[in-house]
């Protein structure tokens, strides 16, 4: 398992305690999992997404993630239309223990914007990884 | 809180950035960095090395001893190796089951003659106490010892098919270890476990070398004095190095095993009747298939059983999973339910090609450039039978997953074949 202090937590990105990690960028937001939720699932055997033009409250669950030991729900950090998922994924599901920053999940339209403003900063994110 | 138990391996373990987890109160690898994708594939295609120190030996001497334990192993000893069926002797092991007297499981074993009146037994990782207590209350003759060797027995598994090249390189005289080394055979021995048929590493250590193993691909499981186990873990890491061996951890183990439709002990057997299941191989069952060869513990209770529970093997189409437990079921087609999943993995090595399933070491019939996916697989207890093939559904109230029911899982299995084969 990483240390703390192996974790790769890019700055520019905003996180959830669900270790979700949303980047925005011209009005719509990519959405994945964090190199700790990587890290502690381990290999990464399947992602079940949902489909472009699907509609999710903030903190809905709009898919899972599944590796050989366990099945999580990925949970949406904040509200708004599905405009595209990462169909990479669906052949190759391991991308996300690669690198799982440049391996989104899902993007989304943020129905209301005024959300992401909740998300963690990466101080805060990972005061809550030091338990 | 209970204090976790550590093998002596665990120094390893922790050093190489292992995921860890508690399983039967020792602190045990699930993985390591490496991942278990590629330990499960590992074992499929080159070797794997397991610590299995966890588990526990008992040992029984003495005159009766053989008796004792055909009273209370579901195996008939006088008629148990190989298809002929013939007596266990020294050199030889059985797998079977110690019932109690209502017919549920109070434990998995494989039991190794060493001598004609000795004999190690290899319990699930806690049961060395409670086995070894069922034992001397089912003696009634003296002269017999039964022993405990709890974490006094140092035993670690290599799995694949690079297992005999790779512990060739470690042994003192490997011909006359691998000649005759059928399954389910042995050589060798240590400090207590002593057999007449001592096998010594280059260095001089005593060491049991066993054609048997818990992944269904071929190799051994490996005993030393529990102080040489360090040193025989870091040798064949060594030695191990240019077959692809990889250090593994105990989820791999459970996929491995699941496709291989081994059962791990109090998940997919336990306290319930041990019928109705696919291990029909571990009880002396007559070429009629209603009597026992033998009377022991637990067996008339079996016998007069009508209404146990069907312990089924299943494979998905992907690889999700639904977890066993209490918040989860299996329900027919019509929805209703019809009992609970027992154990749900992934095994990473087989995919399924135009509905049939393929395994990376199905042969001829693995295509080229074949890349698994893997399948979800492991055990339902239905409260009705199931014939292989047809569909059921496991799920958690909000997912449903199709699994057919199945005979086997993985194909292409190596744990039987011959070792001449695999030294080549």
């Amino acid at each position: 398992m990483k240390e703390l202090s192996e974790l790769n937590l890019p700055e520019n990105l905003r996180y959830t305690d669900d270790h979700e990690w949303t980047s925005s960028e011209g009005g719509t937001m990519k959405i994945g999992v964090s190199d700790y939720a990587q890290d502690q699932m381990g290999d990464i055997v399947f992602v079940e997404m949902p489909e472009v033009g699907d509609n999710f409250d903030k903190g809905d669950e709009f898919g899972t993630l599944e590796s050989v030991k366990a099945v999580s729900e990925l949970y949406i950090p904040v509200g708004g239309e599905v405009i595209a998922v990462n169909e990479a994924l669906e052949d190759g599901p391991e991308l996300i223990n690669e690198d799982p920053y440049a391996n989104w999940i899902v993007e989304i339209k943020p129905s209301d914007p005024s959300e992401i403003d909740q998300l963690l900063t990466v101080e805060a994110y990972r005061e809550i990884l030091k338990g | 809180m209970q204090t976790q138990k550590k093998t002596v391996l665990h120094g390893f373990h922790v050093k190489q950035g292992a995921k860890m987890a508690s399983f039967a109160d020792y602190d045990m690898p699930l993985w390591y960095p490496t991942g278990i994708k590629s330990e499960h594939l590992a074992v499929i295609q080159n070797a794997g090395i397991f610590d299995t120190s966890h588990m526990a030996a008992v040992t029984v001497k003495g005159e009766g001893s053989r008796e004792l334990l055909q009273h209370c192993l579901s195996k008939d000893l006088n008629s148990c190796v190989g298809l002929k069926k013939s007596a266990l002797t020294e050199g030889k092991c059985v797998y079977g089951i110690f019932l109690n007297p209502d017919g549920t499981v109070i434990d998995d074993a494989i039991v190794y003659q060493l001598q004609p009146s000795k004999f190690m037994i290899i319990v699930n990782a806690g049961m060395g106490g409670p086995v070894a207590e069922h034992l001397q209350q089912s003696c009634d003759k003296d002269g017999i010892i039964v022993e405990d060797l709890t974490d006094l027995i140092g035993k670690m598994d290599i799995q694949g098919p690079k297992s005999a090249l790779i512990l060739k390189k470690i042994i003192k005289d490997p011909d006359l270890l691998f000649d005759g080394l059928t399954y389910f055979s042995f050589k060798g021995g240590l400090g207590s476990c002593t057999s007449s048929m001592p096998v010594e590493m280059i260095d001089g250590t005593e060491i049991l070398v066993s054609r048997t193993g818990y992944t269904g691909e071929f190799g051994f499981e490996l005993f030393v004095e529990v102080d040489q186990l360090k040193a025989l873990w870091d040798k064949l890491l060594q030695a191990g190095e240019e077959y692809g061996l990889s250090a593994c951890g105990l989820a791999s183990r459970d996929s491995l095993r699941a496709g291989a439709v081994l059962p791990l002990s109090h998940q997919d057997i336990g306290p319930w009747p041990f019928i109705s299941n696919p291990w029909k191989f571990a009880l002396p069952w007559n070429e009629d298939g209603k009597s026992f060869s033998k009377d022991f513990i637990g067996a008339d209770a079996l016998l007069e059983e009508t209404e146990a529970d069907h312990t089924l093997p299943f494979a998905g189409f992907d690889p999700r999973k639904i977890a066993a437990g209490d918040t989860t079921s299996v329900i027919d087609s019509a929805g209703e339910k019809i009992g609970r999943i027992l154990t749900c993995t992934t095994d990473m090595a087989i995919g399924r090609v135009d509905g049939e399933i393929i395994g990376l070491a199905s042969g001829e019939a693995t295509p080229e450039g074949f890349k698994p996916k893997g399948l979800s697989c492991g055990f339902v207890l239905l409260n009705k039978n199931f014939e292989p093939g047809e569909i059921i559904f496991l799920t958690d109230g909000k997912r449903k997953l199709k699994v057919e029911i199945r005979v086997d899982v993985r194909p292409g299995r190596s744990a039987r074949r011959a070792i001449k084969t695999m030294l080549a």
